[in-house]
């Protein structure tokens, strides 16, 4: 359809061409009406018609420029051509200054030259003289030579191919201390693991084939008969079976040199195929030369024992390792101050410390910079027993004090920055805090565990809320909190802050308390329980009562998984809450299991769509409170199955209603409409798809629709009134009851009593199964009470409906689990195994694994169902390398973040404002490569969100013009972030982009502004905030943590969607087509992360910039097509 | 036949008229679903009393019923021979060559060079469970692809938490081996979403297919259950071997599970520990595929859209003693 749209307008322009300046006001007009492709057409056809025309080109190249078409450079080169010939120096000049930015960010230097020199030419003098752009030539420092290909030696390493050979090592030494070695059994030694040993028995192999391989380091054999090829397969554990010629077939004759042979990726088969055709094989087999900070010498001088390789020395030596990991992540002027002053066996022993909290340590001119700046020196000079002044030396005594715990409470707060890092920061209060996390006794500090160990520490610097007065604001009132500390629900958290808490008069003694608590191994439940209620008052224009905080806190073991529920309606009131957890311990009261787990169930199905349909603006914020109340009620007191089919049909109808859906409206359907986004979306056919792969899911799960139970409903009613049977309504149910298989085991009955696996769920399905509705309506006749019960027995089918239908708004992309077992709903258990009580915890994946059972199935409450299907879903995703890495933690969330975000109700201008924020870095980001001032601004700015190391790469990057090197080190979030930073100074350059800004943001402020976009264009961060809530909280990526994995880091990535949303406005796509294009795009991309660790968030980004590169490939030869049809 | 399709037609038809824009009322209804009739490919062996492959039989020779209804059949196949269409009167005559295929039966699956030779997937294990095996493993694949039909297509997957797919089908032997060589160890084995993938892709490519499983057993990581995989196999009329290189009363679960998910789809399981035994299977799978009957047709009208059982019968009396291996039947698809 747009395709034809273009075309017309294509035509048209043809034949009633306009005036140039018409043209370009047209243009606009086009563009600020969302129809940038047509724009676009418009613009070209002009530009092919007036090729003199200079207003025309330069409308066309700067409008080019703005969607970030590499086409714009030719334009532009065209329109200075233009101008050369006219006496518009400074429009000559202003296109040049252009043309050189442009230039740096494709990596073209020369043509950047060749266009500061034109520049110049016309009177352009902003940027100093002496640049000069030409490639410096690469100095060569330090580097140690490996056995075999780069790619060999990086599968048996575990890392991956795409790694810079710069990175080899350090990548190889994380690998080496978290996979090579183990606790010995029989000593306190450690034992290589398999991992290693098979390295190591590669390097011997490589070792081998290079002495093979001869000076000229090429293996070659010249034919099957020749004697090397007998060698040559000795070494690789083959030999040939049958006669040379096409008979002749390679067979293992040593199995752990084949394995060696085929896992390290050796041509083989190439090989075999010579062997075979008689022909020579040649493959070369030189050592890689791979760099390594400051020389073997000086690691090697780390070691007890001197000697040997440098690459066998460093596979023996996990802490030399570990150091070289630690040096590697410090920036490299801090490193050098470091390895100068400090003698390399005394920073080995604190390698662990400078491995996990050394990232953020900066020396700059000799001064170590630290978290609260010159007012905050002091405080360090006592905690530290160093100065800052004296850079290394305070980092030296930084991480040999207190087993690391100085160290990780440096880290936490130079982390952060704004008004809670100066709160935080503060002096006195600064000390108090680090003696409350330090305690009396300090081991085993934070960096021993193999992931950091200071996870409560990071979640409270990065959380904690300042109220309006500046101090830490308290849920409730610190009296709540002082009661919890003495009299807690579940037994003592500390015995001496119990006794602590009785003295507590300021919010201060609270936050201390909640540093004390950091430092202990086992769950921070006082610190959870604050972060929860903190962040549903941090959506909440009035916060929670006393009361409501007081019964929240002492619930949250129970409900706490519960709570993001109310900050998806923050207008959700006081009462309502305490309805909800009234409504959670009534059910627990239910004696039946079968009917409380389906009450649990219809209530929570319920309620979750109550909260899809709040968070994505269905139901209004001024009717939330009542919808959710309403629903709530019923479930106060369920007594029977009756009772509870009413409840949720009650439940359905209240949900209709808050949603401006007419009584008439078929539930089922009106309710599919709404959970795909809205009401009335923007772009019916992509809802109309959304709305049908939730169908097909519904189908695949062989789910009741609503529509057929509440008309089976009236019908038994009707039916106590003297009606006629429906003989074809009880038909559809009972032919889809009887498609119901029970899900085959093969354990016998015996087996599964003991594992108790699965007991509850198949008493679920299995009671359907036995719903005989027409025998039973035959038996009740027109009694009104029996057919009441016939009522009752449809609620189990009912909360399989009303959970199936969240199950499908939250299906992530594939779902293959959903269409492949019929009973993944059903099976959904709400109470647990026996013996435990899972009804209101987080959804959890269980089961996965076990050829004998009924395949995997989710347990506990729906509160965290997206995410646990993102689990579920993420082994059936097909990475494109052979050794990716499927990363377990952030797959889920990014498969998260891209489904429940929709995009209904997001303008085309306000993608288009993501578009022109990224366009403006990457501009910044270029001119900042020739102006040091302007450098340094952005590099202030950069630094608040990346690491100092990143930092200082993206500066060295610039100090030589490297504009694409230093623009693929920034993360997209990063990049957005800069933007807004320096146009909110007010201080940047002023190019069209800034203008474009300024002048949306002007026209429809209440649209396109900061927040909204947040909301737009923001990820959930259900662990990190408690909400799944899109939003932009512009988080420094963090790091693995313990108890979280990379959850949290996940979290913290927050540039996918900006990413999307730029590429989308580039492509002039409608914002709804990012409904179905995100998830696919996010599929992609995940399929193609090719990481070597838990960290490397440097991977997912190269993934994001393939995946984006190749649609912008498509996406312009689908362009082309259009212009050629609209030429034909 | 033709007015089923026909009638298929109109419903999506109508159900995507519904879906324009301007025309969506909140009065409006979802589309209807309906059961989508596809062709159906039917593969099965003939063995007498003594388990020997029974050749030469003729389409004339066999009876397809589906719920008891006897079905036409289309196209017949022995082997890794060309397959031939079947007309009304029971009569044969080659697919390939047919001038301008107007003839050819209807539908992309008809294509003549659909039906020749049989697409054969490859899933090796290359999970940790693996670890020990894995190069006598490679061996024994490389060795049974090169023995493979000319006519047979193979693709080779490799598993172990993912699937990765290292070798996309394809005639060229060199290209499978060359990615069988390229596979890498890997860790846990989510054995039963792999072969879940993979029935998916087979399921994509016309003409007959069989997916060859080289695992040892142990599935540590699968969200979905062997029998809901199972059905899929079934419903795609996909056989499956499996060839295990653990013993019989090593993993008795897994083993059953083998021995049920093959028969259930018509294929076969090994437990074959040794090299040698390995090889023994794969030629016996190979043998299988050479020695085995493929027709095709195209459903009777059913008003069944559960479960349909298949039954093959010989109609020869002197045949009456022969054992038939198929799959038991197949669900339609919900189409919509």
């Amino acid at each position: 359809m747009r395709r034809i749209r273009l075309v017309v307008l294509g035509v048209l322009a043809s034949l009633h061409p306009l005036a140039g300046q018409d043209v370009v006001a047209r243009a606009r007009e086009l563009e600020r009406r969302g129809e940038a492709a047509e724009a676009r057409q418009l613009l070209r056809r002009a530009a092919e018609n007036a090729p003199h025309d200079a207003a025309v080109l330069s409308a066309y190249a700067e409008f080019l420029d703005r969607y970030r078409d590499p086409a714009a450079r030719e334009v532009y080169d065209k329109l200075l051509g233009l101008l050369n010939r006219s006496d518009q120096r400074s429009a000559r000049a202003a296109t040049a200054r252009r043309l050189v930015l442009l230039s740096l960010m494709a990596g073209d230097r020369a043509g950047a030259a060749r266009y500061l020199e034109a520049y110049r030419a016309a009177g352009g003098g902003e940027w100093p003289a002496g640049v000069r752009l030409e490639t410096p030539p690469a100095a060569e420092g330090p580097y140690i030579e490996i056995p075999g290909p780069f790619e060999s030696f990086a599968r048996m390493a575990a890392v991956s191919q795409e790694t810079p050979p710069g990175e080899l090592l350090a990548a190889l030494a994380r690998n080496v201390v978290t996979n090579g070695y183990q606790a010995s059994s029989g000593n306190e030694a450690l034992e290589p693991t398999e991992y290693m040993k098979l390295l190591v028995r590669y390097i011997s192999q490589a070792r081998e084939l290079e002495r093979f391989a001869g000076a000229e380091k090429v293996i070659r054999v010249e034919s099957c008969e020749s004697p090397q090829a007998g060698e040559l397969l000795r070494i690789l554990g083959y030999r040939m079976r049958g006669a040379c010629g096409s008979e002749v077939v390679l067979e293992t004759v040593n199995a752990t040199r084949a394995f060696l042979t085929i896992d390290s990726g050796f041509p083989v088969a190439e090989l075999e195929q010579a062997l075979r055709t008689n022909r020579p094989f040649v493959y070369e087999f030189k050592p890689t030369r791979v760099p390594i900070l400051y020389g073997a010498d000086y690691w090697l001088g780390a070691r007890e024992k001197g000697g040997g390789d440098f690459i066998d020395a460093y596979l023996a030596d996990p802490a030399l390792c570990r150091l070289y990991l630690g040096l590697s992540k410090l920036d490299r002027e801090t490193a050098d101050e470091l390895r100068k002053a400090v003698p390399v066996q005394r920073l080995r022993a604190f390698a662990h410390v400078l491995d996990f909290y050394g990232g953020m340590f900066e020396i700059r001119n000799g001064r170590a910079l630290v978290p609260g700046g010159a007012r905050a020196e002091r405080a360090w000079e006592e905690l530290v027993g160093v100065s800052p002044s004296k850079g290394a030396e305070f980092f030296e005594r930084l991480i040999s004090k207190d087993d690391g715990w100085l160290a990780s409470f440096f880290d936490a707060l130079a982390r952060i920055h704004g008004p809670v890092k100066d709160y935080l920061t503060e002096p006195e209060r600064m000390k108090r805090f680090y003696m409350a996390v330090r305690g009396r006794v300090t081991s085993p500090g934070p960096a021993r565990p193999v992931f950091r160990a200071n996870t409560e520490m990071l979640l409270l610097t990065h959380r904690l809320r300042l109220d309006p007065d500046g101090r830490p604001h308290i849920p409730g009132n610190l009296e709540i909190w002082k009661n919890l500390f003495i009299k807690h629900p579940h037994g003592k958290y500390d015995g001496r802050l119990t006794r602590l808490a009785s003295t507590w008069t300021q919010p201060d003694d609270l936050i201390e308390a909640l540093f004390a608590l950091c430092r202990k191994a086992v769950e921070n439940e006082p610190l959870k329980i604050f972060m929860a209620l903190s962040d549903i008052n941090r959506y909440r224009s009035k916060p929670l009562e006393a009361a409501t905080v007081d019964r929240l806190a002492r619930k949250y073991r129970d409900l706490g998984a519960q709570y993001s529920i109310f900050n998806d309606a923050p207008t959700v009131s006081d009462k309502t809450i305490l309805q909800f957890v009234d409504a959670t311990e009534s059910i627990d009261r239910i004696r039946n299991s079968a009917l409380r787990a389906d009450t649990a169930g219809t209530m929570q199905a319920l309620v979750g769509i109550w909260q899809i349909l709040c968070r994505q603006g269905a139901i209004p914020a001024s009717e939330a409170d009542a919808a959710l109340a309403g629903l709530l009620a019923p479930f106060a007191e369920i007594n029977d199955a009756k009772e509870l089919f009413d409840a949720g049909r009650n439940g359905v109808a209240l949900l209709l209603k808050a949603a401006g859906v007419p009584a008439d409206q078929r539930p089922q359907d009106r309710l599919l409409d709404l959970l795909a986004g809205t009401a009335q979306p923007s772009d019916p056919d992509a809802h109309a798809r959304l709305v049908e792969e939730m169908t097909r899911i519904l189908e695949a799960q062989k789910l009741i629709s609503l529509n057929t139970l509440f008309e089976l409903a009236d019908h038994l009613e009707a039916l106590g009134r003297g009606e006629k049977l429906n003989t074809a309504l009880i038909n559809r149910i009972a032919s889809r009851i009887a498609e119901l298989q029970l899900p085959r085991t093969f354990l016998s009955s015996v087996e599964r009593n003991a594992f108790a696996f699965g007991y509850w769920t198949e008493r679920h399905i299995e009671a359907q199964r036995r719903l005989n509705l027409q025998a039973a309506i035959e038996r009740a006749g027109t009694d009104a009470g029996r057919l009441a019960e016939i009522r009752g027995s449809l609620a189990p089918l009912l909360r399989d409906t009303l959970v199936g239908l969240n199950y499908a708004h939250y299906a992530p992309p594939g779902a293959q689990v959903l269409y492949t077992n019929p009973q993944f709903v059903r099976s959904h258990d709400f109470l647990g195994m026996q013996g435990t009580n899972q009804t209101w915890r987080a959804t959890d994946v269980f089961g996965s694994g076990w050829p004998s059972n009924a395949g995997g199935r989710l347990v506990g409450s729906l509160s965290g169902l997206a995410y646990a299907l993102a689990e579920a879903e993420q082994n059936f995703m097909v990475p494109s390398r052979e050794q990716a890495l499927i990363w377990g933690d952030l797959v889920p969330q990014m498969i998260l973040s891209a489904k429940i975000p929709r995009w209904w109700n997001v303008s085309p201008s306000q993608m288009h404002w993501v578009g022109l924020h990224m366009r403006y870095a990457e501009s910044l980001v270029a001119e900042a490569s020739l102006d040091s001032e302007l450098r340094r601004r952005v590099l202030e700015s950069l630094s608040r969100l990346a690491l100092p190391a990143r930092v200082r790469r993206v500066a060295s990057a610039l100090e030589v013009f490297d504009v694409r090197e230093a623009w693929n080190s920034i993360t997209p979030l990063e990049a957005f972030a800069l933007a807004r930073e320096i146009l909110e100074s007010k201080t940047g350059p002023e190019n069209l982009f800034a203008a474009e800004i300024r002048r949306m943001a002007a026209e429809a402020p209440d649209r396109i502004n900061y927040q909204v976009i947040s909301r737009a264009f923001g990820t959930p961060k259900p662990t990190l905030t408690n909400s799944y809530q899109p939003e932009l909280l512009y988080l420094r990526t963090l790091p693995t943590l313990m108890g979280y994995s990379s959850r949290i880091m996940a979290e913290s990535w927050e540039s996918n969607t900006l990413y999307w949303a730029a590429l989308a406005d580039e492509m002039h796509l409608p914002p709804a087509q990012l409904n179905l294009l995100i998830p696919e795009w996010t599929r992609q991309t995940v399929e193609r992360i090719f990481a070597t660790h838990l960290e490397d968030w440097p991977a997912v980004l190269r993934s994001l910039r393939n995946v984006g590169e190749d649609i912008r490939l498509r996406a312009r030869k689908e362009m082309l097509v259009d212009q050629k049809a609209s030429l034909e | 036949m033709k007015n089923l399709t026909m009638l298929l037609a109109w419903v999506l038809l109508l159900g995507a008229w519904a879906l324009t824009p301007g025309s969506r009322t909140w009065a409006q209804e979802r589309p209807v679903f309906r059961v989508k009739v596809d062709m159906v490919v039917l593969t099965f062996t003939v063995t007498d009393s003594k388990g020997r492959y029974v050749n030469g039989l003729k389409p004339s020779d066999f009876r397809i019923l589906e719920d008891g209804i006897v079905q036409k059949i289309a196209t017949f196949a022995e082997g890794n021979r060309p397959a031939v269409q079947v007309l009304a009167d029971g009569s044969t005559r080659p697919l390939i060559g047919s001038p301008g295929g107007s003839e050819d039966p209807k539908g992309l699956e008809g294509r003549a060079d659909a039906l020749v030779g049989t697409n054969v997937f490859i899933l090796f294990d290359t999970s940790n469970y693996m670890y020990r095996g894995f190069v006598y493993a490679s061996d024994a694949i490389a060795d049974f692809i090169r023995g493979l039909d000319r006519a047979d297509s193979v693709a080779v997957y490799t598993f172990s938490r993912n699937l990765s797919r290292a070798a996309p089908l394809t005639r060229d032997r060199n290209e499978a081996i060359l990615g069988l060589r390229k596979a890498v160890a890997g860790d846990d084995a989510a054995l039963y979403n792999a072969l879940l993938l993979c029935l998916r892709d087979a399921a994509k490519v016309p003409g007959r297919k069989v997916i060859v499983v080289f695992s040892n057993g142990p599935d540590n990581a699968s969200m979905v259950a062997p029998d809901d995989v199972r059905a899929v196999a079934e419903d795609e009329g996909i056989p499956i071997y499996v060839i295990s290189t653990n013993e019989v009363n090593k993993d008795p679960i897994s083993s059953a599970v083998f021995r049920r998910i093959t028969a259930r789809t018509g294929g076969r399981a090994y437990f074959a520990k040794t090299w040698q035994k390995q090889v023994e299977a794969f030629e016996s799978v190979r043998e299988d595929l050479g020695n085995s009957y493929t027709v095709t047709y195209y459903p009777a009208p059913n008003p069944n859209e559960g479960f349909r059982k298949i039954t093959v019968e010989i109609v020869s009396d002197v045949a009456k003693k022969y054992r038939i291996r198929a799959r038991p039947g197949y669900r339609p698809r919900p189409a919509f």
